[in-house]
């Protein structure tokens, strides 16, 4: 006596050798990028993921300093992107990386923006101490790259005690972006590519050299669960086709 | 290392004078009035309490951001720019406050026995001496109670704060903010002692609140 | 000459799943009049509305030709400026309050410091009701018949044109109130002024009151009659 109907058994064994299929080649890799590099890397892991059918990557995009705070309580990322060299050294010396699998992968530019409606455009650095500047962003110097680089360059050019009262701290540098953005504030240091997303609203007013040069490691974290795949990411990552994508975005060789 | 305390104490007593004169006269009046859609501005007098704080934080910017609905006139009339400011701050703590006390002292007015206020009536005084005179003082326990939860509250606020009056350590990085920042920067122990102390202070009001609501029945 | 009372009180009370409409019309040539009837008759109803107290009334209230209430001429004093004494039946004795702060209630308003007049008036009711003693003293620290004389006391400091009392000898015990109805006769007596006084109890009509006006599910049942 035959309960089921004829087609039920055929149904049942497809459906489960495709999820058996699906469960072997399916892989996540978790990446713990900086948020500058939020629409470059969307786009490398859209290629990436065409280039292996099967792989999926995950972002994770904040500022370096709290991207490094989730992967030291033991957040389960495999791959991490920092926006300067500082993150990255702290993270080697909480042993946290995988031996050997650093790398810089890119570099980038600092540069003053103001919003687009902006009467006065600075000419140079020391114009922002002038009273046309009352408020002026950068990142969280504690864990944000950018403000850091951003503090260097002030202090290089003399003018921390003038711009002192005038910091407006943002989480990130796209919180600094958005800011200058939507006009909260009278100017920004924010990288090029991200001035490049906010074309629009905001202009640049200048390039800021940089005391040390503003230089991208990628590296795989020691407690990763997806070894092969997060080393097959970084591999795509400085392989041609994932830098011309992020010279397309504005970042330059490594 | 204690500016974000001295700055989180502020910011929260002012907030609670703000919203506590705004949610005592709204209590007052929304207890002695029957209305259609009564229950309907009961909900939007509440909402700050339900609503995330980014919505609150969101909202805030489109009304008193640079651009914002009246912030763009505060600033080209008063030169006022609320943006990044502990000002700011308030009205954001402010508003997550509101609903506790407008909750707590309409029931402590509506707990009130309606004769009291009708023989003060027929004595000859007007609405405005009721409260003054016999309202407020018999309904100031349950007030006191949620004064003290609200600011309570205010200590804490987060979300909203930190979009209106951002992380400006010294002048508008709040307790809150400052474990934040802590946490993001890696520094635990810092992070520790500064959650201690707001632990501490927010055990103390809600306990004294607590024997004051107790005491009333 | 006119009546004392002059009274038509029309109005509906809503409560959710019932609706209880008052349609009390009386007149009354005397100083003290009981309105009597059963629990729930409306009674108290009356009386909310003759001081101004209840919502949408309709009709006419006059007390000794003096206008409070008239909607066919729009004439609706606010309760604040009736100048009815009203009673309750618990009291309603500020607990806030001494009892010497409860008398001068209704003597001045916020902000404004008792004048030599209102003092020399609480002086006189206190001598009056007895209550000298109990100036000081705060409302929960008094007996039931203690409390009935500082609520008429309060009532009467501004001197108003009509006194209500609602169910005034209701809260007592029963020994209690037989010696107070003797006492709140004779405190009715000097006061002089037009009462209406109600109740259930038919022992509070004959020594209370000089006529008598019975309220029957809102409404007023055959005209007043005067006791013997």
């Amino acid at each position: 006596m035959n309960r089921f109907p004829r087609w039920f058994g055929k149904t049942t064994l497809f459906a489960a050798l495709s999820l058996g299929t699906v469960a072997l080649h399916a892989q996540e890799v978790v990446v713990s990028a900086a948020a500058s590099l939020t629409n470059a890397f969307q786009a490398v892991g859209q290629a990436f993921e065409k280039t292996r059918p099967g792989a999926k990557v995950t972002f994770n995009f904040a500022a370096s300093g709290p991207l490094l705070a989730q992967i030291q309580q033991g957040a389960p990322v495999d791959v991490f992107a920092s926006a300067d060299q500082e993150t990255m050294d702290r993270a080697a010396k909480a042993n946290l990386l995988a031996e050997g699998t650093r790398a810089d992968f890119a570099r980038n530019t600092l540069v003053l923006i103001v919003p687009a409606t902006a009467a006065t455009v600075p000419q140079k650095l020391a114009d922002l101490g002038g009273t046309g500047f009352k408020r002026i962003s950068t990142g969280t110097p504690s864990s944000v790259p950018v403000g850091r680089y951003t503090m260097a360059s002030v202090q290089e050019a003399g003018l921390t005690a003038a711009l002192e009262p005038k910091w407006i701290y943002g989480e990130s540098v796209r919180q600094v972006l958005n800011y200058v953005a939507r006009n909260e504030v009278d100017a920004g240091f924010v990288y090029r590519t991200d001035a490049l997303i906010e074309k629009d609203k905001t202009r640049i007013a200048l390039t800021v050299p940089t005391t040390t040069p503003v230089s991208y490691p990628i590296a795989q974290i020691a407690a990763s669960k997806n070894v092969a795949l997060g080393k097959e990411f970084v591999a795509f990552v400085r392989s041609d086709t994932g830098q011309q994508i992020l010279e397309g975005f504005g970042f330059s060789k490594p | 290392m204690l500016t974000p305390l001295w700055l989180t104490l502020k910011i929260a007593l002012l907030a609670t004078l703000l919203a506590g004169a705004a949610g005592i006269a709204l209590g007052w009046w929304m207890s002695q009035r029957r209305f259609p859609g009564k229950s309907i501005a009961d909900a939007i007098v509440m909402l700050p309490m339900v609503l995330p704080p980014t919505v609150l934080g969101y909202y805030l910017i489109v009304v008193i951001g640079r651009n914002g609905v009246l912030g763009q006139y505060l600033e080209r009339w008063f030169g006022i720019n609320l943006m990044f400011t502990w000002q700011g701050a308030v009205i954001a703590a402010s508003l997550v406050s509101l609903p506790l006390i407008y909750k707590a002292a309409r029931a402590a007015f509506e707990d009130v026995d309606g004769r009291f206020l009708h023989a003060a009536r027929t004595l000859g005084a007007g609405e405005f001496e009721i409260f003054v005179r016999v309202a407020l003082p018999l309904a100031v326990r349950g007030i006191t109670a949620g004064l003290m939860l609200a600011f309570a509250r205010a200590m804490g606020e987060f979300g909203a704060t930190l979009m209106i009056a951002g992380n400006l350590p010294g002048k508008t990085q709040t307790l809150s903010i400052a474990i934040y920042d802590a946490v993001q920067a890696g520094n635990d122990a810092q992070a520790l002692w500064l959650t201690l102390v707001i632990s501490v202070v927010c055990v103390v009001v809600l306990v004294v609140s607590g024997r004051m609501l107790q005491a009333k029945h | 000459m006119a009546p004392i009372l002059d009274i038509h009180v029309q109005t509906t009370l809503e409560s959710p799943g019932r609706s209880f409409a008052l349609d009390a019309r009386f007149t009354s040539t005397t100083a003290r009049t009981a309105l009597i009837g059963a629990s729930g008759s409306g009674k108290s109803t009356v009386l909310m509305a003759i001081a101004g107290l209840a919502p949408r009334v309709r009709g006419h209230v006059r007390i000794a030709g003096t206008t409070l209430l008239d909607t066919d001429h729009a004439v609706d004093l606010p309760a604040r400026a009736r100048r009815v004494g009203l009673v309750f039946q618990d009291y309603a004795l500020f607990p806030h309050m001494t009892v010497e702060q409860n008398l001068a209630f209704g003597l001045c308003r916020l902000g404004q410091r008792p004048s030599e007049a209102d003092r020399v008036r609480i002086d006189v009711l206190s001598r009056q009701f007895d209550l000298e003693t109990l100036r000081g003293a705060w409302p929960r620290h008094l007996s039931g018949g203690q409390r009935q004389r500082v609520a008429l006391a309060r009532a009467l400091a501004p001197q108003p044109h009509l006194l209500l009392l609602d169910e005034p000898l209701s809260a007592l015990d029963t020994t209690l109130r037989i010696r107070l109805r003797a006492e709140l006769a004779e405190m009715l007596e000097r006061v002089q002024v037009p009462t209406l006084l109600v109740t259930h109890d038919p022992s509070d009509v004959e020594a209370l009151a000089q006529s008598v006006v019975q309220l029957d599910d809102g409404a007023v049942r055959g005209p007043g009659f005067t006791a013997p």
